[in-house]
């Protein structure tokens, strides 16, 4: 089965250079262990992405779109001449507006499933594909499903493989034609520079002192109330803590699992 | 007399009730396990900031929520949604077709793993433009962070958004009415079915990372015996920690140290054995629910900072503790 990893010209956080987004350097990793894998990128330049055949890929297709305009009409006319059975993208996107619509509308557009936040892809028979979705903490939901499936990467994946130089000197960038008289569409929003804004903390009184604020931040306003037991048996301290512990849930209750 | 009026306010909060809304603020939490989370609570606080005075907060969830009125929600709505198997298109068509007939001013979603997902989804579904991860919400404007947080993007509200974590105050007014509301709302045509199955794959407590532990257990200088620790951490199913001493004396992996310098917890409870407390300690657990504390010293800061605090040495309450656990293993289901 042939995949296509969603290549995007990310931006660095803090230098703004160019970088292959380090979810989409994962996706390269999750395609290219299935099999099969092509990049495919739309954009005004095409080596903005050429980081990516280090990372795995050895083909790209480079749609040209004018620097601005959406990629999202170039990237469905592309895919449904590939019809791959997996697409793989990254759940947002870096140095851009990061909204991670991008997926959304072309999964709308192709009228493909869409499985959010995969982790882990296992090697399906044909015809179906189980996904290991994360759902927090650890926890994973494997999802099998039929048909073309897009699929967005969430950072707890594998890392992504090592950049080897010779790789990217033999991986190949194929430029097809586009559509050069994209619009750019009209910003919608006001800018201005970043604000950092302080986080809630949990407990903190509104419009305390900087003080009960600390207190609050450090846990401190936590205790109290809680109970204490000075000098007890081992055994009823033991069986103090399994029932603390069973009443705040983290606990499996006895007897229920089998042995 | 303003001292008169306030105190009969105080001593019995009254329902706040909005009669005729002039418009609708429809909230849609995750309401995971059929609670309202932190970040639900914060949603319905920003949908209470839009809504002000004449509008009405619609919480659009998936049935009976504990606490909704208190959490600032003025109607319910369920989207019947409870118990199916997993269909994300299926929840945002359903979702689609209940804001199609409530009509609402606003709509706001949690941006967390399902509720960032479902938004997405509805948008690319009503054609409309998403305000994602807003960070500061009120009536005049939202504001988001972009291109690496280097600028941030305002907009008035729009239709269709979602609100970050830990970023807006939950609802601290009385609390509101929470009727049930009688919408008919059209059962979206069914999809053909393209996901299979989806089973739930718990997490593995002894593999999972520290800082996305549910549950630590961590052991301290009291504990000398390391193995029966182990035993109990696997007995318990909960992933192992350890302090600075430990892990500076090699008896225990640098990837187990919790505190400032080693992992930030964010665990639901957290069973200290042998820990007195260190402040650098102390920060590593500031964001566990509930501590547990199993220490020699009295007067330790781990005790004061426990719910359950016991003065015992760890190291005779540990075998013990695993002893209960096999004695209830060993015993046969359904007996006391």
């Amino acid at each position: 089965m042939t995949s296509v990893v969603l290549l995007s010209a990310g931006r660095h956080p803090v230098s703004g250079a160019t970088v292959l987004p380090r979810l989409e350097a994962q996706a390269i990793r999750l395609a290219t262990g299935l099999g099969e894998a092509v990049g495919l990128h739309a954009g005004p330049d095409a080596a903005a992405v050429s980081d990516a055949l280090g990372h795995g890929l050895s083909r790209i297709v480079h749609v040209p779109v004018p620097a601005g305009a959406d990629p999202v009409p170039a990237l469905v006319a592309r895919l449904a001449t590939m019809a791959p059975g997996l697409i793989l993208a990254g759940r947002r996107g870096q140095g851009g507006d990061e909204t991670g619509m991008v997926p959304y509308a072309v999964a709308q557009a192709l009228d493909c499933l869409l499985i959010p936040d995969i982790v882990a892809l296992a090697g399906g028979d044909a015809g179906d594909l189980p996904l290991d979705q994360t759902l927090g903490r650890g926890a994973r939901r494997r999802v099998s499903l039929r048909g073309p499936v897009l699929a967005t990467i969430h950072p707890d994946a594998p890392a992504p493989l090592p950049f080897a130089y010779g790789q990217a000197r033999r991986g190949v960038i194929e430029t097809v034609a586009g559509d050069p008289a994209a619009a750019a569409p009209v910003p919608l929003f006001e800018e201005r520079p970043y604000r950092p804004r302080p986080k809630l903390v949990k407990g903190a009184p509104s419009g305390g002192s900087a003080a009960e604020r600390l207190r609050a931040a450090t846990g401190e306003a936590a205790s109290g109330g809680g109970r204490l037991l000075i000098r007890p048996e081992p055994d009823a301290a033991a069986r103090e803590i399994l029932a603390h512990l069973r009443r705040i849930g983290v606990l499996a209750p006895p007897a229920r699992e089998p042995r | 007399m303003a001292a008169q009026a306030a105190r009969p306010a105080k001593a019995a909060p009254t329902v706040v009730t909005v009669e005729d809304p002039a418009f609708l603020v429809v909230a849609v939490p995750d309401c995971a396990g059929g609670r309202l989370s932190t970040h639900d609570r914060q949603l319905l606080g920003a949908a209470r900031v839009l809504a002000g005075r004449d509008g009405a907060v619609v919480l659009l969830g998936v049935g009976d929520c504990a606490g909704c009125g208190e959490a600032g929600a003025d109607r319910l709505l369920a989207h019947g949604d409870g118990d199916r198997a997993y269909d994300p298109a299926g929840r945002a068509a359903r979702i689609a077709a209940a804001l199609t007939a409530l009509d609402p001013r606003h709509v706001l979603f949690p941006e967390s793993l399902d509720g960032g997902d479902v938004a997405r989804r509805v948008a690319v579904r009503l054609g409309a433009p998403l305000f994602t991860q807003a960070e500061s919400v009120s009536a005049t404007g939202l504001i988001r962070p972009a291109r690496g947080r280097s600028v941030e993007q305002r907009a008035a509200p729009g239709l269709l958004a979602t609100v970050a974590v830990d970023a807006v105050a939950e609802y601290a007014g009385p609390p509101r009415e929470a009727r049930p509301l009688e919408v008919a709302i059209a059962e979206p045509a069914p999809a053909g079915a393209r996901i299979l199955s989806a089973q739930r794959i718990a997490a593995d407590p002894a593999t999972v990372p520290l800082a996305l532990a549910e549950f630590v257990t961590a052991a301290g200088n009291g504990v000398t015996d390391l193995d029966t620790f182990r035993q109990l951490v696997a007995a318990l199913r909960a992933t192992p920690g350890a302090s600075r001493v430990l892990c500076d004396s090699g008896l225990m992996p640098r990837r187990s140290q919790v505190g400032a310098s080693g992992t930030v917890l964010a665990a639901t409870c957290y069973l200290a054995l042998g820990i007195s407390g260190a402040p650098q300690h102390l920060q590593g657990v500031a964001g566990c629910e509930h501590v547990v504390a199993v220490n020699t010293d009295l007067h330790a800061a781990m005790i004061e900072r426990a719910g359950l605090a016991i003065v015992q040495d760890a190291q005779a309450v540990m075998p013990t503790l695993l002893r209960l656990l096999a004695e209830e293993a060993a015993r046969p289901e359904g007996s006391p």
